[in-house]
């Protein structure tokens, strides 16, 4: 699969060595493309006086399509998730960032100056991930409830190949009292509730639409998604668990040996910024690492926003997400969806 | 038409070019991955993913599932096609149109539509409720059930094609002879009808069964993580595990058991002529 995608990058190596020189290859979510756009892409280019190329698709795509052009990186820079970034860098595809040529850096919330060591990644945004349920029919407390009575057959969980599956069940290890990274007794629980759970979603749009049609009445989701939920007819809460919220963060890289540092380091640099960090809170396309951003309430509302709730955030450590998802995925097979 | 075969063989050759390098250059590099382990040609991948009991509960359930409907497809299909070919022109033609017109849909918008029939709010479990059949919705969703209703839905169209295209060319005297000769419809059936139309079920049988087997947006949205199938299977563990050994071996099977099906359905009816 990494030939093809070899293969399937030639063509563009070679389009890519015709290009203007200021060109600057960035890989990114493909969520609200025309927004990030708007906010983010095209003033930089506009600054800039380069062509910002955008290469979209899932985290695994885009890392092996990283991994597989290593020699002759295509891509400069990328956004991804901690665990994801923390990856690359472990198989040497990435370079250490010199903060000096970033000077938003200094503005950041500590947590993102240098979230997998060694300067490898910085982040840009924060997202918290509580339970978002039905208020006029249950009561959610805790994580515990998930797995409860009140909820049999009408509770969806994230699933554990997403971002959500692994923080859940680190919410429910904590719920359950097993405090064990493995999740083996957590996983085991939610085997066991198995029949009681509707499904184990793999989109926020997904759970959205089931629970716009009452199909299910509680499940864990991102921050990122609550608008969905806040502006409906039906009377949907965020719960502030006993156990407190967890999240996550994503982060920027700089692939290794892209000979295009510099302007990297500027575009970082600008989508880092408090100008720009604002107008994509503004635009609730993501909640701010910058801590310098001021957003009105109404926008708050939506965003993970303030020190005091991201520094409340209960985080899985992305290398303990690396060194044990593909043991929890085996177990979650082997014992939930068998 | 052409002067010689050099002239036929140039104008080919684009394409020929295109599909090799295209189509089966990129499928050979990636069958040949699933013989490959730490770079050694190795048939641990296949014995690996048959050891693992989610592995052979999912192949066994894609075999079930793509079985059931391409059953369930024919009987419906035989009686759909039959009753089409015996109506009149314009009143076929109008028939014949409401079928092929789900496959100018979206296969996404399809499925998505089945998530509000099954809910618990859908027409179905109100037709349920109202019957008396239940007190409460029964959970249809991300079930098997689910999603054979919604493989069924989605390819049943190309059985009645298939059956119809064959029935057309059905001799229209041969059904009421054997009715004249003492026939009963079940030996109308089975001793004219199917073996004069089995190259329709053969065609219709193979793609019923080979898309049910290689769907994946029905499964993934109708079943979700709860009901996996092969194909949903692969996407988890290129997507998850990054593991392209074993969404190589996934492929190779599929791409096997599509062939397989063909072969078998050529057998069967060869058997019975």
């Amino acid at each position: 699969m990494k030939r093809l995608l070899t293969l399937s990058t030639a063509l563009g190596l070679v389009t890519g060595a015709a290009m203007a020189q200021d060109t600057l290859t960035i890989s990114v979510y493909s969520f609200g493309m025309d927004a990030m756009t708007e906010a983010v892409f095209g003033p930089f280019e506009e600054i800039c006086g380069c062509d910002v190329v955008i290469e979209t698709g899932n985290s695994v795509e885009r890392m092996a399509k990283i991994e597989a052009n290593a020699a002759n990186p295509v891509i400069d820079m990328a956004v991804m998730s901690a665990h994801d970034a923390l990856a690359l860098a472990r198989k040497d595809l990435l370079q250490p960032l010199d903060v000096s040529q970033i000077p938003s850096h200094g503005d950041l919330y500590a947590s993102a100056q240098d979230p997998i060591g060694g300067n490898f990644a910085v982040g840009y945004g924060f997202y918290a991930t509580s339970i978002v349920y039905r208020s006029d029919l249950v009561e959610i407390n805790s994580w515990a409830d998930l797995l409860s009575d009140d909820l049999s057959g009408r509770v969806a969980l994230p699933n554990i190949t997403g971002t959500q599956g692994p923080l859940t069940l680190h919410m429910l290890d904590i719920a359950l009292g097993n405090n064990d990274i493995s999740f083996a007794a957590t996983i085991g629980a939610v085997g066991a509730h198995a029949d009681d759970i509707v499904t184990f979603y793999n989109r926020s749009s997904e759970l959205a639409q089931l629970m716009l049609q009452e199909e299910v009445i509680a499940a864990p989701i991102g921050r990122f998604a609550w608008s969905r939920f806040s502006g409906a007819d039906l009377p949907f809460a965020w719960a502030e668990p006993i156990e407190g919220q967890t999240g996550g963060m994503n982060v920027m890289v700089m692939t290794k040996d892209n000979g295009n540092e510099a302007l990297a380091y500027q575009f970082m640099d600008y989508w880092l910024s408090t100008e720009v960090q604002t107008r994509v809170a503004e635009a609730l396309l993501d909640s701010p690492a910058n801590a310098k951003v001021v957003v009105s309430d109404e926008i708050a509302e939506s965003l993970t926003y303030g020190a005091e709730l991201i520094n409340s955030l209960n985080m899985l450590d992305p290398a303990a997400i690396i060194d044990n998802r593909e043991a929890w995925l085996e177990n979650w097979n082997e014992n939930v969806v068998n | 038409m052409f002067q010689n075969n050099r002239e036929g063989l140039a104008l080919a050759l684009p394409a020929a070019v295109f599909t090799a390098i295209l189509f089966l250059l990129p499928i050979g590099m990636l069958l040949s991955e699933a013989f490959q382990v730490d770079g050694h040609w190795s048939l641990r991948g296949y014995l690996d993913f048959a050891s693992k009991p989610l592995n052979q509960t999912v192949f066994w359930r894609s075999l079930k599932l793509a079985g059931l409907v391409a059953m369930t497809s024919a009987v419906i299909g035989y009686a759909c096609a039959f009753c089409i070919i015996n109506l009149d022109g314009k009143n076929r033609g109008r028939i014949f149109g409401l079928i092929v017109l789900p496959l100018m849909i979206s296969p996404v918008a399809r499925t998505y539509a089945w998530i509000v029939i099954l809910g618990r709010t859908g027409i179905v479990n109100d037709a349920i409720i109202g019957l008396g059949l239940s007190d409460t919705p029964i959970r249809i969703l991300f079930t098997e059930t689910a999603v054979f209703i919604g493989l069924l839905q989605l390819f049943l169209p190309l059985m009645i094609i298939s059956l119809i295209s064959s029935m057309e060319n059905l001799p229209k005297d041969v059904i009421a002879a054997s009715r004249v000769l003492g026939a009963s419809w079940l030996q109308v059936f089975t001793k004219v009808i199917l073996p004069l139309t089995k190259d329709g079920l053969v065609l219709g049988g193979t793609l019923v069964f080979t898309g049910s087997l290689t769907a994946y947006i029905t499964p993934a949205i109708l079943g979700g993580s709860k009901v996996l199938m092969l194909e949903t299977l692969l996407y988890q563990r290129v997507n998850v595990a990054n593991d392209f050994v074993s969404a190589g071996v996934i492929a190779t099977i599929l791409i096997v058991m599509s062939f397989g099906a063909n072969i078998l359905l050529k057998r069967i009816a060869a058997i019975r002529s």
